[in-house]
């Protein structure tokens, strides 16, 4: 066990950067060691193995026009890789996006996020922040009312996304839960609104420089939106989500009402944001 | 036992770093523009008044390299360069001037200057003030491409252990997002 906890610890320093550990060459390694040129589209053995596990023999349709990811190539930070969701679809009754699936392929955890919606979301589009632990793609597969799988992705060049020592600057306020709507309400249409949680969202592969000790992961496991008691989405999310947890999102107010947020951590740390709307 | 070994790992590590990390700049075939700092050693000041007004009288763009002498990814990073001259430099010159900050690791954000005409900022508020989003933390090395009045072409990553094969390396170049 002890020899196990060693190794783990030098593979996690490794991850840090602290350590470096010789790999062996493989023939689609790039010069210089980094992983081979792979295009938006491509598949990827951990997307292949994720695919099965999440819908079996289930066909996911990669043909462009029904939702979209945006991610930088390359962004400031591994651990704060901006993405957005587009969706082309109205939520309808009719037809609407009723789950989406966020994954990084090759982070410890992929499954970053899944989000059950409504039709009260308006408009299926989402923007968050995600850590991207080495050279991949992020995916988003939209699941549609009527059991079809939509799947968009972009593949992303960042490291050491997981392992980033984390902002511990605002430790006394985690938790707190902040709801901003920047634009005007419109009633009865798809209205802009933001969630944030003040949360360090610790991996678990996080050095602390001083102990030599890993952090505990300790992240945001569940966030609830609702408005006027009807509700919004529901989010289960992992530590592939950058610190201090934010979702950019949609709502149809139809009339005054209070938007409010549930969230949960791992430790059972459950907080609520509320903003009053209208 | 095992805090020892990961303590002769740290070791190791640092041997392993060592003997590169005696950062000399952007080498010579670059025709890098090297920027001192003034100020020193209370700041860290650079000043990109004079790259910029080049860059404007021969259309052309800013590669601006902020490397440490005693830091060994830029060491990674210049060798590289070094290393891959005969393809890289045309690329370079045919739509950069390189900028070559020279500055160490002691020196932090908080003391680290960036000067365009009549205003000099501390490097987070250059970076606000420019709309990089890489404010929070001063990186070794760090790059950023500049256009003739001093906006960023496009967001680069901290660091630059993204682009240090030639593919890659063209990839920034071209702009590619």
């Amino acid at each position: 066990m002890r020899r196990l906890n060693f190794i783990g610890r030098v593979l996690g320093l490794a991850a840090a950067g602290l350590v470096p550990i010789a790999v062996t060459p493989r023939a689609h390694a790039a010069p210089g060691g980094l992983p081979a040129p792979a295009g938006h589209a491509d598949s990827s053995p951990e997307w292949d193995n994720l695919r099965e596990k999440l819908f079996q023999a289930r066909p996911v349709d990669a043909t462009p026009g029904t939702v979209q990811i945006i991610a930088p190539l390359r962004a400031a930070y591994g651990a704060s890789v901006p993405v957005k969701i587009v969706s082309k679809l109205a939520q309808t009754p009719e037809l609407y996006v009723k789950r989406i699936y966020l994954l990084v392929d090759k982070n410890p955890s992929p499954l970053a996020a899944v989000l059950d919606l409504t039709t009260d979301v308006g408009q299926a589009d989402f923007e968050t922040r995600l850590r991207v632990d080495e050279y991949s793609h992020v995916r988003v597969v939209a699941e549609l009312s009527n059991g079809r799988l939509h799947t968009d992705s972009r593949y992303v060049k960042t490291s050491g996304g997981c392992s980033a020592p984390p902002n511990r600057e605002a430790l006394n306020l985690i938790g707190k839960t902040l709801l901003k709507v920047p634009g005007p309400v419109a009633m009865n249409q798809p209205t802009a609104a933001e969630v944030t949680v003040i949360h360090p969202n610790d991996t678990g592969f996080e050095l602390n420089s001083v102990t030599v000790m890993f952090i505990p992961a300790h992240f945001v496991r569940s966030i609830k939106v609702s408005f006027a008691e009807r509700p919004i989405f529901d989010a289960e999310l992992d530590f592939s989500i950058s610190e201090n947890p934010t979702l950019r999102f949609n709502f149809v107010p139809h009339g005054q009402g209070t938007l409010k947020a549930e969230v949960e951590d791992t430790k059972d740390g459950r907080w609520v944001g509320t903003l009053a709307v209208g | 036992m095992p805090r020892f070994f990961v303590t002769a790992c740290l070791a190791l590590w640092l041997a392993w770093l060592s003997p590169a990390a005696n950062a000399a700049g952007i080498p010579a075939p670059y025709a890098p523009l090297v920027v001192e700092p003034i100020g020193v050693p209370a700041r860290y000041e650079f000043d990109l008044t004079a790259a910029l007004a080049r860059a404007r009288r021969e259309n052309k763009r800013l590669y601006v390299y902020l490397g440490a002498s005693d830091c060994p990814y830029c060491a990674k990073y210049e060798a590289f360069l070094a290393q891959n001259a005969a393809v890289l430099v045309p690329h370079f010159a045919e739509k950069y001037i390189v900028v070559d900050l020279r500055s160490a690791l002691s020196v932090t954000a908080q003391r680290l200057y960036i000067r365009v005409g009549e205003r000099s900022l501390p490097y987070a508020d250059f970076q606000r003030a420019i709309g990089d989003e890489r404010a929070r933390m001063l990186v070794y090395p760090s790059v950023w491409l500049l256009d003739q009045d001093a906006k960023p072409l496009m967001q680069m990553p901290a660091g630059n252990g993204t682009f240090q094969t030639v593919p890659e390396q063209l990839e920034i170049l071209r702009l590619e997002q």
